[in-house]
């Protein structure tokens, strides 16, 4: 086995004497991925919290005395014009109200997202509903009639997930998905340069003229990338810890006094075992991705063709994760473990929320190793074609 | 390291023939290469030289034929025909972020020289090919002549009963070139078989003992250098063009 480590050992040498490279794929993670989190949440809250306290004009037509006073109170301003509608649409006022026929109608450019348009319409909006409960008590109570009346019974919704689930939160989506990001895009970068970087570098040859077996050299390669891969991984958790770090220290004293703390919605809560359980199973994942990304780069020409193939394959590999989503929508059931990707994301999200039982981690830990042995067969087929080796 | 009998066939190939589909690369090629001999295998581009050097060095499967290089049969025992061969080519490189000393290194670890063997292998390839200013440099910043001795010393490390060299001088300087061909030299007259692929006739007019002429997967002649040079009348490249001719 002595090669394996050797060719391992090389491939890694490579990469890490390219400080560009290393600093793309291992240090950058861990600093973007507090801007990400951080950065946009604080950004928007910000802006929302200037365009709330601004005065926003608003275009009315047909508006009695007492919701023009309402809007004021709800620091719009009016302005009538013949056409709130059109104004709107025009952009010259971010909101206009109708008054006719017993009815209001707010105009708003709600389309695109988040904007200032959105801010003055939730504004009108609240002032109005304000306004029509206002009126609603004064009526009945001029009829004599308690406002208890519209509020027979109280409705409250209560969260009756276990501790661990609860405290999981997001994490049991997101860890899953960054980690699949994480370990491809890591991987990628050795699995290309070991496999067509090498053939279009011309130095795949003499290596295949050395007296390795096949096998070896598709383990040894293999093994870098899922070197490069968890230490990717490792990379951006680490970010996604700091970002997670900062945004609960700091959140609340960035944002405004009564502001949120950001929080992505869950933490950690492992042991050891646990731990070691999260571990292999990211290992095996990156073994079985890292033999699919040798295969698939040895089979192209070239170092660009091979990162056209590892384009498809980053959608392929999340396309399952997506569904981790609405895995509350239906029963889990033996052959889900099965399901390549899906069944490791499946199970960190158990493990994350202490819910792993012993048949799923079997499924999953035993079918990510029979394909990962099957993608470095298919790597070492691939090292075995000479029409795949010798063309560029 | 692996020694032989002098004038023994290191390398012997009957009827070798490789096929893509119904492209003939290379057809019934038989040979004999001895222990202290360069045999010149000659053609131009598209001849089928590097095709046969690479069923030789066991990266190309044959079609048809058999091949043996140092007693063993390429087919049924590649890994000890690679033990004992070393390959160059002239597109061949090596890696360009290490040292030439952690490539040598590499490559050693996969013939067993380790440790102190490694340490006299590489006393032994850097007096030969006088390359101690390649050995703490990283390859990237190495001059073309000084990588490709780099490239000749990975296959020579292990001390190869038999080398072959494709098209080796390819892109080289005259300096260069120049060691490379006296290292032929050097490493014949310790007694290795050496195939020499080149299409440049007046490298294999310096070097041969015996030529070989490869046109369209072919061998239309083989003889000792001496007969070549006769037939062309002091030329190979003119014995090569006649025979050319002569089989068309």
């Amino acid at each position: 086995m002595k090669p394996v480590w050797r060719i391992a050992w090389k491939e890694l040498v490579q990469v890490f004497r390219d400080r560009k490279l290393v600093f793309s794929t291992l240090i950058l993670p861990v600093l973007l991925m507090p801007v990400f989190m951080f950065g946009p949440h604080l950004f928007l809250s910000r802006l929302l919290e200037g365009t709330s306290a601004k005065v926003q004009e608003v275009a009315v037509a047909g508006l009695p005395q007492e919701a023009l006073e309402a809007l004021l109170e709800a620091n719009l301003a009016p302005k009538p014009v013949a056409d709130p509608e059109r104004a709107v649409r025009e952009g010259e006022y971010p909101a206009g109200v109708v008054h006719e026929e017993g009815r209001y109608r707010v105009f708003g450019r709600l389309a695109g997202g988040v904007s200032e348009s959105q801010v003055a319409v939730s504004k009108a909006q609240a002032a109005l509903q304000g306004l029509k409960e206002k009126k609603v008590a004064e009526a009945l109570a001029a009829k004599g009639i308690s406002l208890d009346l519209l509020h027979p019974f109280q409705v409250e919704t209560v969260d009756a997930s276990p501790p661990r689930e609860k405290a999981g939160g997001l994490l049991g989506f997101l860890l899953p998905f960054f980690l699949v990001v994480f370990i491809l895009s890591g991987g990628q970068v050795v699995a290309v340069d070991a496999t067509s970087g090498e053939k279009e570098k011309g130095t795949l040859e003499a290596l295949l003229a050395a007296p390795v077996p096949l096998l070896h050299l598709a383990l040894g390669k293999t093994l870098a990338t899922v070197t490069m891969a968890l230490l990717s991984g490792v990379a951006g958790l680490l970010g996604l810890a700091l970002g997670e770090v900062l945004s609960t220290r700091l959140g609340g004293e960035l944002l405004s006094k009564g502001g949120q703390v950001l929080s992505l919605g869950g933490q950690i809560q492992l042991d050891g075992g646990g731990f070691l359980a999260l571990f292999l199973t990211a290992f095996l994942l990156a073994l079985f991705m890292g033999a699919v990304m040798v295969a698939l780069g040895l089979y192209a020409r070239s170092f660009k063709e091979a990162q056209s193939y590892m384009a498809p394959l980053q959608l392929l590999a999340l396309f399952p994760l997506l569904f981790l989503q609405f895995r509350g929508f239906f029963e889990l059931q033996p052959w889900h473990h099965l399901i390549p990707l899906f069944n490791t994301a499946l199970l960190m999200d158990a493990l994350l929320k202490g819910q792993a039982e012993g048949l799923q981690v079997a499924l999953t830990w035993g079918s990510t190793l029979v394909y990962g042995a099957l993608a470095l067969l298919l790597a070492v087929r691939v090292f075995a074609r000479e029409d795949v080796v010798f063309r560029n | 390291m692996i020694s032989l009998c002098y004038n023994i066939p290191v390398v012997l190939t009957e009827g070798l023939s490789k096929r893509y589909g119904p492209q003939v690369a290379v057809e019934g090629l038989s040979l004999q290469v001895g222990a202290g001999e360069v045999y010149a295998l000659l053609g131009p581009n598209g001849a089928g030289k590097t095709t046969a050097l690479r069923m030789l060095a066991t990266l190309v499967r044959p079609t048809a034929g058999r091949a043996e290089v140092a007693g063993f049969d390429v087919r049924k025992e590649p890994l000890e025909v690679r033990r004992r061969l070393g390959l160059v080519n002239g597109g061949m490189r090596v890696y360009d972020r290490l040292t030439g000393r952690e490539v040598l290194a590499f490559f050693a670890s996969f013939y067993g020289l380790e440790g102190q063997a490694f340490r006299e292998a590489l006393d032994w390839v850097v007096a030969l090919l006088s390359m101690e200013e390649t050995l703490d440099k990283r390859v990237m910043e190495m001059s073309t002549g000084m990588r490709q001795k780099v490239v000749i010393a990975r296959a020579i490390l292990h001390r190869p009963p038999v080398l072959f060299l494709d098209e080796a001088t390819a892109g080289l300087d005259v300096f260069a070139r120049r060691a490379l061909l006296d290292f032929v030299k050097g490493y014949r007259d310790l007694g290795n078989a050496i195939l020499y692929s080149t299409h440049v006739m007046s490298e294999a007019e310096e070097l041969a003992d015996r030529v070989g002429f490869l046109h369209q997967g072919r061998l239309i002649y083989e003889g000792s250098k001496e007969e070549a040079l006769a037939m062309g009348e002091g030329s190979l490249e003119r014995a090569f063009i006649r025979k050319v001719r002569g089989a068309a």
